[in-house]
Protein backbone atom coordinates (compact mmCIF):
# COMPACT_ATOMS: atom_id res chain seq x y z
CA UNK A 1 0.00 0.00 0.00
CA UNK A 2 2.81 2.39 0.92
CA UNK A 3 4.43 1.52 -2.40
CA UNK A 4 1.28 2.48 -4.28
CA UNK A 5 1.00 5.76 -2.34
CA UNK A 6 4.64 6.50 -3.17
CA UNK A 7 4.00 5.82 -6.84
CA UNK A 8 0.93 8.07 -6.96
CA UNK A 9 2.63 10.91 -5.08
CA UNK A 10 5.56 10.56 -7.47
CA UNK A 11 3.24 10.77 -10.48
CA UNK A 12 1.79 14.02 -9.16
CA UNK A 13 5.27 15.35 -8.31
CA UNK A 14 6.59 14.58 -11.81
CA UNK A 15 3.53 16.11 -13.46
CA UNK A 16 3.80 19.30 -11.38
CA UNK A 17 7.51 19.69 -12.21
CA UNK A 18 6.83 19.22 -15.91
CA UNK A 19 3.76 21.46 -16.02
CA UNK A 20 5.47 24.17 -13.97
CA UNK A 21 8.48 24.28 -16.32
CA UNK A 22 10.94 23.10 -13.64
CA UNK A 23 12.64 20.72 -16.09
CA UNK A 24 13.46 23.64 -18.39
CA UNK A 25 17.09 24.69 -18.78
CA UNK A 26 16.29 28.36 -19.45
CA UNK A 27 14.07 28.57 -16.37
CA UNK A 28 16.70 27.04 -14.08
CA UNK A 29 19.56 29.11 -15.51
CA UNK A 30 17.37 32.21 -15.55
CA UNK A 31 16.89 31.82 -11.80
CA UNK A 32 20.59 31.12 -11.14
CA UNK A 33 21.55 34.19 -13.20
CA UNK A 34 18.98 36.14 -11.12
CA UNK A 35 17.01 37.20 -14.18
CA UNK A 36 14.00 34.92 -14.44
CA UNK A 37 12.49 34.42 -10.97
CA UNK A 38 10.03 31.73 -12.06
CA UNK A 39 11.75 28.78 -10.36
CA UNK A 40 12.63 30.56 -7.13
CA UNK A 41 9.08 31.89 -6.85
CA UNK A 42 7.75 28.37 -7.46
CA UNK A 43 10.04 26.98 -4.75
CA UNK A 44 9.23 29.73 -2.24
CA UNK A 45 5.50 29.17 -2.79
CA UNK A 46 5.90 25.41 -2.34
CA UNK A 47 7.92 25.90 0.86
CA UNK A 48 5.49 28.55 2.13
CA UNK A 49 2.49 26.24 1.68
CA UNK A 50 4.47 23.17 2.80
CA UNK A 51 5.76 24.72 6.04
CA UNK A 52 2.30 25.81 7.06
CA UNK A 53 0.81 22.46 6.02
CA UNK A 54 3.40 20.38 7.88
CA UNK A 55 3.24 22.38 11.10
CA UNK A 56 -0.56 22.38 11.03
CA UNK A 57 -0.38 18.58 10.72
CA UNK A 58 2.12 18.59 13.56
CA UNK A 59 -0.37 20.38 15.82
CA UNK A 60 -2.56 17.30 15.50
CA UNK A 61 0.45 14.97 15.83
CA UNK A 62 -0.05 13.84 12.22
CA UNK A 63 3.23 14.91 10.61
CA UNK A 64 5.67 12.12 9.77
CA UNK A 65 8.69 14.38 9.80
CA UNK A 66 12.10 13.40 8.53
CA UNK A 67 14.76 15.84 9.74
CA UNK A 68 18.25 15.57 8.32
CA UNK A 69 21.17 15.94 10.75
CA UNK A 70 23.08 19.23 10.67
CA UNK A 71 26.74 18.23 10.11
CA UNK A 72 27.99 21.64 9.08
CA UNK A 73 31.11 20.82 7.03
CA UNK A 74 29.61 18.02 4.97
CA UNK A 75 26.49 20.02 4.19
CA UNK A 76 28.44 23.13 3.20
CA UNK A 77 30.81 21.13 0.98
CA UNK A 78 28.06 18.90 -0.41
CA UNK A 79 25.79 21.88 -1.04
CA UNK A 80 28.56 23.73 -2.90
CA UNK A 81 29.38 20.68 -5.07
CA UNK A 82 25.67 20.16 -5.70
CA UNK A 83 25.26 23.84 -6.66
CA UNK A 84 28.06 23.63 -9.22
CA UNK A 85 26.51 20.49 -10.71
CA UNK A 86 23.14 22.26 -10.83
CA UNK A 87 24.54 25.20 -12.79
CA UNK A 88 26.58 22.98 -15.14
CA UNK A 89 23.78 20.52 -16.00
CA UNK A 90 20.77 22.78 -15.57
CA UNK A 91 19.00 19.98 -13.73
CA UNK A 92 18.64 18.72 -10.18
CA UNK A 93 18.13 15.05 -9.23
CA UNK A 94 14.33 15.32 -9.50
CA UNK A 95 14.07 17.43 -12.63
CA UNK A 96 16.56 15.28 -14.56
CA UNK A 97 14.23 12.32 -14.00
CA UNK A 98 11.33 14.38 -15.35
CA UNK A 99 13.46 15.74 -18.23
CA UNK A 100 14.46 12.17 -19.09
CA UNK A 101 10.78 11.15 -19.07
CA UNK A 102 10.13 13.90 -21.64
CA UNK A 103 12.82 12.29 -23.82
CA UNK A 104 15.41 15.04 -23.31
CA UNK A 105 18.77 13.40 -24.04
CA UNK A 106 20.77 15.83 -21.90
CA UNK A 107 18.59 14.87 -18.94
CA UNK A 108 19.26 11.18 -19.60
CA UNK A 109 23.00 11.93 -19.46
CA UNK A 110 22.45 13.78 -16.18
CA UNK A 111 20.68 10.71 -14.74
CA UNK A 112 23.62 8.51 -15.82
CA UNK A 113 26.14 10.97 -14.37
CA UNK A 114 24.11 11.06 -11.16
CA UNK A 115 24.14 7.24 -10.84
CA UNK A 116 27.91 7.36 -11.33
CA UNK A 117 28.30 10.21 -8.80
CA UNK A 118 26.31 8.26 -6.21
CA UNK A 119 28.50 5.19 -6.78
CA UNK A 120 31.77 7.15 -6.47
CA UNK A 121 30.40 8.73 -3.30
CA UNK A 122 29.88 5.25 -1.86
CA UNK A 123 33.59 4.53 -2.53
CA UNK A 124 34.65 7.77 -0.87
CA UNK A 125 32.22 7.45 2.05
CA UNK A 126 34.60 5.81 4.59
CA UNK A 127 37.07 8.70 4.22
CA UNK A 128 34.42 11.40 4.09
CA UNK A 129 32.52 10.13 7.11
CA UNK A 130 35.38 10.70 9.54
CA UNK A 131 36.40 14.12 8.16
CA UNK A 132 33.23 15.88 7.00
CA UNK A 133 30.27 14.10 8.56
CA UNK A 134 31.22 13.07 12.11
CA UNK A 135 32.75 16.41 13.32
CA UNK A 136 30.53 19.46 13.96
CA UNK A 137 27.38 17.34 13.76
CA UNK A 138 24.60 19.05 15.67
CA UNK A 139 22.10 16.28 14.97
CA UNK A 140 18.50 16.56 13.86
CA UNK A 141 18.00 20.17 14.88
CA UNK A 142 15.07 22.36 13.78
CA UNK A 143 14.30 26.03 14.39
CA UNK A 144 11.53 24.73 16.66
CA UNK A 145 13.99 22.87 18.89
CA UNK A 146 16.56 25.70 18.72
CA UNK A 147 14.13 28.45 19.68
CA UNK A 148 12.18 26.27 22.10
CA UNK A 149 8.76 27.44 20.96
CA UNK A 150 6.03 25.54 19.13
CA UNK A 151 6.92 25.30 15.44
CA UNK A 152 3.60 26.73 14.29
CA UNK A 153 4.61 30.15 15.71
CA UNK A 154 7.67 30.07 13.46
CA UNK A 155 5.84 28.50 10.52
CA UNK A 156 3.14 31.20 10.29
CA UNK A 157 5.43 34.26 9.93
CA UNK A 158 7.99 32.28 7.87
CA UNK A 159 5.35 31.09 5.40
CA UNK A 160 3.79 34.54 5.22
CA UNK A 161 7.19 36.11 4.47
CA UNK A 162 8.00 33.58 1.72
CA UNK A 163 4.60 33.93 0.04
CA UNK A 164 4.80 37.74 0.27
CA UNK A 165 8.27 37.71 -1.33
CA UNK A 166 7.16 35.36 -4.11
CA UNK A 167 3.86 37.06 -4.92
CA UNK A 168 4.72 40.73 -4.44
CA UNK A 169 8.43 41.42 -4.19
CA UNK A 170 10.48 39.28 -6.58
CA UNK A 171 10.32 40.51 -10.18
CA UNK A 172 12.01 39.23 -13.32
CA UNK A 173 14.84 41.43 -14.47
CA UNK A 174 15.40 41.69 -18.19
CA UNK A 175 17.42 44.43 -19.71
CA UNK B 1 9.13 38.90 -22.63
CA UNK B 2 9.04 35.41 -21.17
CA UNK B 3 6.11 33.30 -22.26
CA UNK B 4 4.08 31.46 -19.67
CA UNK B 5 4.53 27.83 -18.73
CA UNK B 6 1.76 25.26 -19.11
CA UNK B 7 0.67 26.20 -15.60
CA UNK B 8 1.86 29.26 -13.65
CA UNK B 9 4.55 29.14 -10.96
CA UNK B 10 1.80 29.98 -8.48
CA UNK B 11 -0.28 26.94 -9.43
CA UNK B 12 2.79 24.69 -9.49
CA UNK B 13 4.12 26.04 -6.17
CA UNK B 14 0.81 25.73 -4.34
CA UNK B 15 0.20 22.19 -5.66
CA UNK B 16 3.72 21.15 -4.72
CA UNK B 17 3.29 22.53 -1.18
CA UNK B 18 -0.02 20.67 -0.82
CA UNK B 19 1.51 17.47 -2.23
CA UNK B 20 4.35 17.73 0.30
CA UNK B 21 1.81 18.13 3.10
CA UNK B 22 -0.15 15.08 1.91
CA UNK B 23 3.04 13.01 1.60
CA UNK B 24 4.11 14.03 5.13
CA UNK B 25 0.69 13.06 6.51
CA UNK B 26 0.56 9.70 4.72
CA UNK B 27 4.16 8.45 4.76
CA UNK B 28 7.03 10.94 4.85
CA UNK B 29 8.23 14.07 3.01
CA UNK B 30 9.45 14.09 -0.59
CA UNK B 31 13.01 13.11 -1.50
CA UNK B 32 14.78 12.00 -4.64
CA UNK B 33 18.56 11.77 -4.36
CA UNK B 34 18.70 8.74 -2.01
CA UNK B 35 17.02 6.69 -4.74
CA UNK B 36 20.04 6.99 -7.01
CA UNK B 37 21.99 5.14 -4.32
CA UNK B 38 19.17 2.62 -3.92
CA UNK B 39 19.30 2.01 -7.68
CA UNK B 40 23.08 1.57 -7.62
CA UNK B 41 22.81 -0.70 -4.58
CA UNK B 42 20.03 -2.78 -6.14
CA UNK B 43 22.05 -3.34 -9.30
CA UNK B 44 25.31 -4.06 -7.48
CA UNK B 45 23.55 -6.44 -5.06
CA UNK B 46 22.52 -8.43 -8.13
CA UNK B 47 25.78 -8.23 -10.06
CA UNK B 48 28.37 -8.38 -7.28
CA UNK B 49 26.61 -9.18 -3.99
CA UNK B 50 29.80 -9.61 -1.96
CA UNK B 51 31.12 -6.27 -3.03
CA UNK B 52 27.80 -4.60 -2.19
CA UNK B 53 28.02 -5.92 1.38
CA UNK B 54 31.64 -4.81 1.78
CA UNK B 55 30.87 -1.26 0.69
CA UNK B 56 29.74 0.38 3.94
CA UNK B 57 27.57 2.96 2.18
CA UNK B 58 25.87 0.68 -0.35
CA UNK B 59 25.28 -2.04 2.22
CA UNK B 60 22.91 0.32 4.03
CA UNK B 61 20.65 0.35 0.96
CA UNK B 62 19.01 -2.48 -0.90
CA UNK B 63 18.71 -6.04 0.36
CA UNK B 64 20.70 -9.21 0.01
CA UNK B 65 17.61 -10.80 -1.43
CA UNK B 66 15.14 -8.89 -3.52
CA UNK B 67 15.70 -5.41 -4.83
CA UNK B 68 15.25 -3.40 -1.64
CA UNK B 69 12.85 -1.04 -3.34
CA UNK B 70 10.45 0.93 -1.17
CA UNK B 71 8.27 4.03 -0.98
CA UNK B 72 11.01 6.42 -2.09
CA UNK B 73 11.98 4.44 -5.15
CA UNK B 74 8.35 4.07 -6.20
CA UNK B 75 8.03 7.82 -5.81
CA UNK B 76 10.86 8.43 -8.28
CA UNK B 77 9.43 5.83 -10.66
CA UNK B 78 6.14 7.72 -10.36
CA UNK B 79 7.91 10.97 -11.25
CA UNK B 80 9.16 9.36 -14.45
CA UNK B 81 5.70 8.02 -15.31
CA UNK B 82 3.80 11.15 -14.23
CA UNK B 83 6.22 13.48 -16.02
CA UNK B 84 6.33 11.31 -19.13
CA UNK B 85 2.56 10.85 -19.46
CA UNK B 86 1.84 14.55 -18.87
CA UNK B 87 4.57 15.50 -21.33
CA UNK B 88 3.03 13.32 -24.02
CA UNK B 89 -0.48 14.59 -23.40
CA UNK B 90 0.42 18.28 -23.27
CA UNK B 91 3.47 18.52 -25.51
CA UNK B 92 1.76 21.02 -27.81
CA UNK B 93 1.15 23.37 -24.87
CA UNK B 94 4.79 23.33 -23.74
CA UNK B 95 6.62 26.54 -24.72
CA UNK B 96 9.06 25.87 -27.61
CA UNK B 97 11.92 27.27 -25.53
CA UNK B 98 11.39 24.54 -22.89
CA UNK B 99 11.70 21.65 -25.34
CA UNK B 100 14.64 19.53 -26.44
CA UNK B 101 18.16 18.67 -25.31
CA UNK B 102 19.91 21.68 -26.84
CA UNK B 103 18.47 24.78 -25.15
CA UNK B 104 18.87 28.00 -27.19
CA UNK B 105 20.55 29.61 -24.21
CA UNK B 106 23.18 26.87 -24.11
CA UNK B 107 23.89 26.86 -27.86
CA UNK B 108 24.12 30.67 -27.84
CA UNK B 109 26.95 30.44 -25.31
CA UNK B 110 28.63 27.08 -25.95
CA UNK B 111 27.79 26.27 -29.58
CA UNK B 112 25.80 23.50 -31.24
CA UNK B 113 28.00 20.53 -30.23
CA UNK B 114 25.78 17.80 -28.81
CA UNK B 115 28.82 16.11 -27.31
CA UNK B 116 29.68 19.21 -25.30
CA UNK B 117 26.13 19.52 -23.95
CA UNK B 118 25.93 15.83 -23.05
CA UNK B 119 29.34 15.90 -21.36
CA UNK B 120 28.27 18.90 -19.28
CA UNK B 121 24.99 17.17 -18.44
CA UNK B 122 26.83 13.99 -17.39
CA UNK B 123 29.50 15.84 -15.39
CA UNK B 124 26.89 18.07 -13.78
CA UNK B 125 24.85 14.99 -12.86
CA UNK B 126 27.92 13.40 -11.30
CA UNK B 127 28.52 16.48 -9.12
CA UNK B 128 24.81 16.70 -8.24
CA UNK B 129 24.67 13.25 -6.70
CA UNK B 130 28.13 13.32 -5.14
CA UNK B 131 27.18 16.61 -3.49
CA UNK B 132 23.67 15.52 -2.57
CA UNK B 133 24.86 12.33 -0.87
CA UNK B 134 27.56 14.24 1.01
CA UNK B 135 24.99 16.79 2.19
CA UNK B 136 22.27 14.18 2.81
CA UNK B 137 19.68 15.45 0.33
CA UNK B 138 18.87 17.48 -2.76
CA UNK B 139 16.44 20.14 -3.91
CA UNK B 140 13.42 18.06 -2.92
CA UNK B 141 14.61 16.37 0.27
CA UNK B 142 16.71 19.18 1.69
CA UNK B 143 15.48 22.40 0.18
CA UNK B 144 11.73 21.90 -0.25
CA UNK B 145 10.95 19.21 2.34
CA UNK B 146 13.73 20.13 4.77
CA UNK B 147 13.15 23.87 4.92
CA UNK B 148 9.40 23.23 5.17
CA UNK B 149 10.18 21.24 8.34
CA UNK B 150 12.34 24.18 9.52
CA UNK B 151 15.41 21.90 9.67
CA UNK B 152 18.66 23.75 10.40
CA UNK B 153 20.60 21.42 8.07
CA UNK B 154 18.36 22.33 5.16
CA UNK B 155 18.79 26.08 5.64
CA UNK B 156 22.57 25.52 5.54
CA UNK B 157 22.17 23.37 2.42
CA UNK B 158 19.98 25.96 0.70
CA UNK B 159 22.48 28.76 1.34
CA UNK B 160 25.51 26.72 0.20
CA UNK B 161 23.72 25.40 -2.89
CA UNK B 162 22.29 28.67 -4.13
CA UNK B 163 25.55 30.48 -3.35
CA UNK B 164 27.66 28.04 -5.38
CA UNK B 165 25.08 27.64 -8.16
CA UNK B 166 24.69 31.40 -8.69
CA UNK B 167 28.47 31.94 -8.76
CA UNK B 168 28.93 29.05 -11.19
CA UNK B 169 26.08 30.23 -13.45
CA UNK B 170 27.48 33.78 -13.49
CA UNK B 171 30.91 32.33 -14.32
CA UNK B 172 29.58 30.15 -17.16
CA UNK B 173 27.63 33.04 -18.69
CA UNK B 174 30.18 35.73 -17.75
CA UNK B 175 30.57 37.44 -21.12
CA UNK B 176 27.01 37.09 -22.23
CA UNK B 177 24.02 39.25 -21.59
CA UNK B 178 20.50 38.15 -22.30
CA UNK B 179 19.95 35.04 -24.40
CA UNK B 180 16.96 34.27 -26.56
Amino acid sequence: MTLLIGFLIGCAFGAILFLGGASSYRRIMGTLLLKDMWIIKLMMTAIGVGTLGIYLLDLGGLANMSIKPAYVWGILAGGAIFGIGWAVSGYCPGTCVVGASEGKKDAIFTVLGALMGAFVFSLAFPYIESTLIAPANFGKVTLESLLGINGIWIAIPFSAALLFLAFFVLKDRYE
Amino acid sequence: MQDKGIISWKAAGISLGLLLTIATALVKPLGVSTQFVVTDAAVIHQVAPEYAEENTYLSKYGEKTGWGIGYGWMLVLGMFVGGGVTARLLRNKQPEADKGSMPAMWTGRFGASHLKRYLAAFGGGFLLLFGARLAGGCTSGHMISGISQLALSSFIFGAATFGAAILMAKFLYRNKGEQA
